[in-house]
């Protein structure tokens, strides 16, 4: 289950080393303090709950814009600071289609729809694809193993949403993105130097997922170690894989 | 003009120094990258073969596809989502791999002699040479053609075969054609239990 405090804490533990993915992981500790700050302001505000429906919700939303922009626009690249904008048509298309491209409008959702699903405004649906989130029909950003069977070693696996930061349950040897089966069509690339971290590619339709493993490394905290990893994706796009979902480094 | 996902991103990344999709550099990390060593592997879903509960399996394996290249296991753990084990293995399921893989498996046949205290090498000829001989002695003398009743039994009690689970269906069919054939009546296999 997502956690604002552990990924904060695992994005200050992993910048502290001088790593090549040292910028990306700065960067992102500003914006998961961001994003936490407004998590909390609206799940703590007094007599009000998600509606389920953005556009009742933006009254509330649009107050907490300004202190998104400026907190993010500190630390942003001049490329990103650019695109800054968060205005309720880009907020409307982001919800609309989940297009990865759009940071500003993905980053500032995140905390509402994330308690959205926690408040119990979005339920889950049973008859969502199963490569879509079943509370907020979000693409998935990540895949996880963790065990969740007692006496089991190996990892069930998971799903992480990229809208809401909710996990549901997949299958293992299936594709994220279309579904393919065919263990030959289905490859798994990793380097010794992140033993939790792998690549899952198809060739199906030449997307990855990256896995997080947490069996082998339990105090990891995925949306982190994935930025922290940024090589692999570099490795796996120069291969000629897409990412299913781009993060909010844009890898 | 949409542009598609991959134009997107690769065109971002360029030459090795680049940015990313957002604008960060990525010069360091390309650096990285580089010199990352990559290994890559299959999962293969399959059933444990040891007993009759038939826990599923995922297996990991290296090399699988690649020219010139044997594929090698390098793991193999329980299926998570396999609904009789759901992940779990006992210890021999667990030790899969080293069935597969262990460096003392046998890779020749080999006979112990009476009264003798250790295994020697043996030829396959000349191990079907000798159980043949040995199948036929023992068959010719402990043959029962009628029981105490006089009925016609035709049994050959001084022969057991004792079967593995990892035996397949195809070797277990024509050890059954072969012993009854010969009258054998016990007959078993660990797969049974």
């Amino acid at each position: 289950m997502f956690s604002w405090d552990a990924s904060i804490n695992r994005v200050h533990q992993l910048a502290e080393k001088s790593t090549p993915a040292r910028e990306l992981l700065v960067f992102y500790a500003t914006v998961l303090a961001t994003q936490k700050e407004i998590y909390e302001s609206l799940r703590t505000k007094r007599d009000w709950l998600p509606s389920g429906v953005l556009e009742n919700d933006l009254s509330v939303l649009r107050e907490h814009v300004p202190f998104f922009l400026k907190s993010v626009l500190s630390v942003a690249p001049p490329a990103l600071v650019e695109q800054a904008d968060a205005r309720d048509e880009l907020l409307f298309e982001y919800w609309e289609n989940r297009s990865d491209k759009l940071f500003f409008p993905k980053a500032f959702l995140q905390p509402y729809a994330q308690w959205s699903v926690q408040s119990g405004v979005f339920s889950k649906h049973t008859s969502t694809p199963e490569n879509r989130c079943p509370y907020c029909f979000g693409k998935p950003q990540l895949s996880v193993l963790r065990v969740t069977e007692s006496g089991s070693e190996s990892g069930n696996r998971h799903l992480l949403c990229a809208t809401c930061l909710s996990s549901w349950e997949f299958r293992r040897v299936v594709c994220a993105s279309c579904s393919e089966e065919h263990p030959f069509k289905l490859q798994y690339f990793k380097s010794d130097e992140y033993d939790h971290v792998r690549i899952e590619t198809c060739e199906s339709c030449k997307q990855y997922v990256k896995g997080i493993d947490l069996t082998r490394l339990g105090l990891a905290v995925p949306v982190v170690d994935d930025v922290a990893t940024a090589a692999l994706d570099l490795w796996a796009i120069e291969k000629g894989y897409a990412k299913i979902e781009l993060n909010l480094v844009g890898l | 003009m949409e542009v598609s996902r991959r134009t997107f991103i690769k065109t971002t990344i360029v030459g090795g120094v680049g940015v990313s999709a957002f604008g960060f550099s990525l010069a360091p990390i390309y650096a990285q990258a580089r010199g990352l060593k990559i290994d890559r592997t299959t999962e293969t879903r399959s059933t444990c073969p040891y007993c009759s509960v038939s826990c599923g399996v995922i297996i990991h394996t290296i090399g699988d596809k690649a020219k010139n290249v044997t594929p090698q296991v390098v793991h193999v753990e329980g299926d998570p989502d396999h609904p009789i084990n759901r992940g779990t293995l006992c210890p021999k399921g667990s030790s899969l791999e080293q069935e597969i893989m262990n460096e003392r498996r046998l890779l020749k046949p080999q006979v112990r002699r009476p009264g003798s205290d250790h295994w020697e090498d043996i030829s396959w000829d000349d191990a079907f040479n000798e159980i043949g001989r040995w199948v036929k002695k023992t068959r010719d003398e402990t043959f029962v053609e009628k029981d105490e009743k006089g009925f016609t039994v035709n049994r050959c009690e001084g022969i057991g075969w004792i079967g593995g689970c990892t035996d397949t269906n195809e070797l277990n069919y024509l050890a059954v054609k072969a012993m009854r054939s010969m009258g054998v009546c016990y007959f078993e296999t660990q797969a049974r239990v």
